[in-house]
């Protein structure tokens, strides 16, 4: 059985192989510059997007047209330490099962499905002044910004978004936790 | 035997370029979305997966798009079997480690979600249609050297 019939790699194939690759990778990076730029500086922003995703006609549900003051402020992963030094309270978006699995050391459970419901018995233990640091899945998870959205038409005035969130945390080696503590 | 040889190959390159423009096509129009889904694996640092959410799809549309040229085929092939590799490992990976989520093949936005298992399979044919594309490739197309 010849090379002919089973056809070997051979070196120039690789060579075209890689230079493909790099071609591909090189174009990719260059037009998504700024999505990796803004994923490594912790500066990726969804939050319009998540605006218009949950007031579709420029509206939110009281019928207040949506600004962009509705929305969270997104906060890097640098500047937590901060923010809880000085009182922060940490909210986890995500579902309450992923929440026991595992979140943030310090965390509350405030799921997007549950949110309004839970929001009366929120709002007496927690002050409308009390800076909030909501957190879900990551970059492209809306849940927190939605959870956000809903405080502020609540009256918290001091609402910030980690969009980083679980996995970004857990990546850097920071404290997670289990259950419901 | 020549003209199997010939359909066969020709079957296999142009499904390979529909499915794998299709696929990176699709997941080039959201970067941040496929990043998440990278990141569901936790194989990566999770800036990391923004590097591969950004890349990984102009592979496969240059890939497609040289097979359904039918040029480079060989190099294409070559490299398309090498990622289907890499997501055979990671999916294994995922059912090793017991997490349920989507394999992010294609739509990163779908709301059906194809679990590692089947994920797997689809990987094993698509190496098979690159096997049955490389061997079967007449020596005088796409004028190459390969």
């Amino acid at each position: 059985m010849s090379n002919q019939d089973f056809p070997v790699v051979q070196g120039r194939t690789l060579i075209e192989a890689l230079i493909l690759c790099l071609l591909a990778i090189t174009v990719g990076l260059c037009l998504n510059f700024t999505t990796v730029y803004n994923a490594f500086t912790g500066r990726l922003v969804v939050a319009g997007e998540v605006a218009k995703d949950i007031a579709p006609a420029d509206t939110v549900p009281d019928g207040t047209i949506a600004s962009p003051a509705l929305d969270p402020f997104p906060v890097p992963l640098e500047e937590i330490d901060d923010l809880l030094a000085e009182g922060a309270l940490l909210i986890d978006a995500r579902s309450a099962e992923d929440f026991i699995a595992g979140h943030l050391a310090g965390a509350i459970s405030l799921p997007l499905g549950q949110a309004e419901q839970m929001l009366s018995d929120f709002s007496t233990s927690v002050s409308l002044d009390s800076p909030l640091i909501l957190y879900c899945s990551g970059y492209g998870c809306p849940d927190s910004h939605k959870v956000g959205i809903l405080l502020i038409q609540k009256g918290y005035t001091d609402v910030l978004v980690y969009e980083g969130g679980y996995p970004e945390w857990r990546d850097a080696g920071r404290p997670i936790v289990g259950g419901t503590e | 035997m020549n003209r199997f040889k010939s359909v066969a190959y020709h079957v296999s390159r142009l499904s390979l370029a529909a499915i794998f423009i299709y696929a990176g096509v699709i997941k080039a129009t959201d970067v941040v979305a496929f990043a998440g889904q990278v990141a569901n694996y936790q194989l990566l640092p999770y800036a990391w997966n923004f590097v591969v959410a950004a890349a990984l799809p102009y592979v496969e549309i240059l890939c497609g798009l040289l097979l359904l040229l039918n040029r480079k085929v060989r190099p294409s092939l070559l490299v398309l079997l090498f990622l289907n590799s890499v997501f055979i490992v990671a999916l294994a990976s995922v059912m090793m480690r017991g997490f349920d989520i989507d394999c992010g093949c294609f739509n990163p936005d779908s709301n059906t979600s194809t679990p590692p298992i089947a994920a797997i399979m689809r990987d094993f044919v698509f190496v098979l249609l690159i096997l049955t594309g490389w061997f079967f490739k007449p020596a005088s197309v796409g004028n190459e050297s390969d």
